[in-house]
């Protein structure tokens, strides 16, 4: 009996030890992304006509929503983490507060150089009906423009050429290459759980909107230097900070004045959108 | 002591016997079986349930009779006698609607003819709704004011309303309490044949919850069950695009079923708005000033009239508004970015195709449903 007992002690010794040595091995910590929108470095004044572009349009912002999806934090010795998250894509609402902050439990510990991210969702991910509840559910791209989902709706106000306070619908997605008509249709995308056009035989779009050709991928991916570290002890705060003026002051000047107040039809305006997105984000530690 | 002992065994056991019975007849009767919403894709999967409020078969059974009892007002003549049903009629997917009999144009009031604030919404796939009730939302889930949070909540303001039933709690409850039939119904949906005004509340609200659309011409066409019309599809195509008639940002489309997002948009009706009740009333946000909540396109056609005002009478007035009535007001919402020219500028044919692809959103199999008409009896006619 006694005998028996000491076994019992002994293997349970040794098997706390072995889960000690286990957990050692994959020592984790909590990271919180901070998702912030701000007009020249501070915090946007909602419906607030103050703002100026450099092509001169005074403007508002009244909300924005987005996806940002495929997070990667990436280690000093190169080595990429892809935190686990259920499908790894997150809608943010400026008027939801909830949905600005990120929280990633289970980051293994250790110092990190970068974070990787998409801004919206990419071409494998943007797929029609993933999303069936709102709010993400209400941020669809309709199938005649390509399906999937909006990768950002941002929407304001500007004045005019002709002195009006306008709205613009700065709304992101995929693009689309307009047919000639004479070509006829040559599109493979679907349209419900069918091709469109295996669906609606003798489809004729309405004669003011153009035959669409192909579809155009306007998602991008940001790459941003940030050192940081994670540890079990305390929570990483870091700050992913989409710099509003900077859509429309980038590599190219954007006027509201030249795409009028909505673009999801107009590549042009997406392409440019997609280069001056590149230097929308910066990220930073927060520790506020 | 023996004769204590007597007196004990003669009357107290059984009593105790005929309590214990009682109870367990009690316990056996209050089983209630879960009632399932059919939710086909893509129609969302999240559903605004309270948590104290669970959908039974038995709740939604009495729930139907008492939408539909016109004593729900606490009153017996039959002249005075006002249920849910009264006004929200399944042919005009629970509307008034316009052709209605007593409410002239479908502006509805109350039994001393006091108009309400606003015309009625339709009671349709509210069980998707999480923001809020009415066309300003002054009923909505996450209200300081317990009071006001969700379909419960409408019933009671319903039936207390001045415009509407013009009831009172304390003459309805003990006049269902005497209604032969109720209390047992009331046993069965909630565990209690006491009829409190909570219970009636939760029943209502159940039953309006069963209200679910998802069988218009457009469901079957996503779902490959038929195929649209030409001008249907076309109708499509310009409800979900921008250079269209740009509509699918606030009403929806095939990836957003409900046909609404639920939430508040001023639609640049008016240069001025003055309505006391606006969306502004309820948040004290003054960017909220004309702001309504969208209804639902779904049975449209059968909701007349349109506006919180009831300004419309018809479909064709609301698709030459949105074309060409727009106020480029300061307060428009973004999304309206149409009304720098007035409206989206249709053409005659895309008017009409518009309208083919709105009407195919009318759910028939939803206005005729049985469970959602009226019993054809009451529980004391049985």
């Amino acid at each position: 009996m006694k005998a028996s007992k000491l076994l019992l002690i002994f293997v349970l010794i040794l098997s706390s030890c072995s889960k000690e040595s286990g957990n050692e091995a994959v020592k984790t910590g909590p990271v919180l992304l901070k998702l912030t929108h701000t007009i020249e470095g501070k915090a946007f004044s909602r419906d607030s006509l103050i703002y100026l572009n450099t092509a001169g349009n005074q403007y508002l912002v009244s909300n924005i929503q987005w996806f940002i999806s495929e997070i990667e934090f990436i280690k000093s010795d190169g080595t990429i983490l892809k935190p686990v998250m259920d499908d790894g894509i997150f809608y943010v609402d400026t008027d939801l507060p909830q949905t600005c902050s990120i929280h990633l439990d289970e980051i293994p510990s250790g110092n990190y150089s970068a974070i990787k991210y998409t801004f919206g969702l990419d071409e494998a991910s943007n797929s029609s009906y993933r999303f069936v509840n709102p709010p993400e559910s209400f941020m669809f791209w309709p199938e005649y423009l390509g399906g999937g989902y909006h990768y950002m709706k941002l929407n304001g106000k500007w004045i005019n050429k002709d002195g009006l306070i306008a709205p613009f619908n700065f709304h992101l997605g995929i693009g689309q290459i307009n047919n000639e008509k004479e070509s006829g249709l040559n599109i493979n995308y679907q349209f419900g759980y069918k091709s469109m056009y295996d669906h609606c035989e003798g489809f004729n779009p309405p004669f003011l909107l153009p035959e669409v050709s192909s579809f155009v991928q306007n998602y991008f991916e940001v790459s941003q230097d940030l050192d940081f570290i994670v540890d079990n002890e305390t929570e990483s705060f870091i700050k992913i900070e989409m710099q509003i003026d900077k859509w429309f002051d980038g590599s190219h000047v954007y006027n509201h004045d030249d795409w009028g107040g909505s673009i999801m039809q107009q590549q042009n305006a997406q392409e440019i959108a997609r280069e001056n997105g590149l230097n929308v984000f910066r990220l930073s530690i927060d520790n506020n | 002591m023996l004769r204590q002992a007597w007196i004990f065994y003669v009357l107290f056991i059984p009593v105790l016997a005929i309590f214990g019975c009682s109870d367990k007849a009690e316990i056996e009767q209050f089983k209630t079986t879960p009632y399932l919403i059919d939710i086909p894709f893509p129609f969302p999967t999240a559903l605004n349930i309270p948590a104290d409020n669970p959908m039974t078969v038995e709740g939604v059974k009495l729930g139907r009779y008492l939408f539909y009892d016109g004593r729900l007002s606490g009153r017996t003549h039959p002249d005075s006698l006002m249920s849910c049903g009264t006004c929200h009629i399944q042919a005009n997917s629970f509307e008034a609607g316009i052709n209605h009999p007593v409410f002239s144009g479908g502006f509805v009031h109350g039994i001393n003819g006091d108009r309400t604030s606003h015309v009625m919404l339709p009671l349709i796939n509210l069980v998707w709704n999480f923001s809020g009730y009415g066309w300003n939302g002054f009923v909505y889930p996450e209200n300081t004011n317990n009071d006001f949070r969700n379909i419960e909540d409408i019933v009671r303001v319903a039936v207390l309303a001045e415009n509407e039933l013009m009831g009172d709690t304390n003459h309805v409850k003990p006049l269902f309490q005497n209604i032969e039939g109720y209390p047992e119904l009331f046993q069965k949906a909630f565990g209690s044949q006491v009829i409190t005004f909570d219970h009636i509340e939760k029943a209502i609200a159940q039953f309006v919850r069963t209200f679910v659309s998802t069988n218009a011409r457009f469901d079957k066409y996503i779902r490959g069950e038929l195929q649209l019309t030409q001008s249907e599809l076309n109708g499509y195509v310009l409800f979900t695009t921008e250079d269209g008639a740009d509509c699918f940002h606030c009403h929806g489309g095939s990836a957003n079923p409900m046909f609404t997002t639920h939430l508040f948009y001023n639609n640049g009706k008016d240069l001025s708005p003055d309505d006391p009740f606006d969306r502004y009333s309820i948040t004290g946000n003054v960017n909220d000033i004309g702001k309504y909540k969208v209804p639902t396109l779904r049975n449209v056609a059968l909701t007349a009239p349109y506006m919180h005002d009831g300004r419309y009478k018809t479909l064709d007035e609301v698709i030459e508004f949105y074309s060409s009535g727009v106020q480029l007001t300061p307060l428009i919402d973004p999304l309206m970015h149409h009304a720098v020219r007035g409206g989206v500028q249709l053409t005659t044919q895309e008017k009409a195709d518009l309208m083919a692809f709105i009407l195919s959103l009318q759910d028939d199999s939803f206005l005729t449903n049985p469970d959602f008409s009226a019993p054809v009896k009451f529980p004391d006619e049985n």
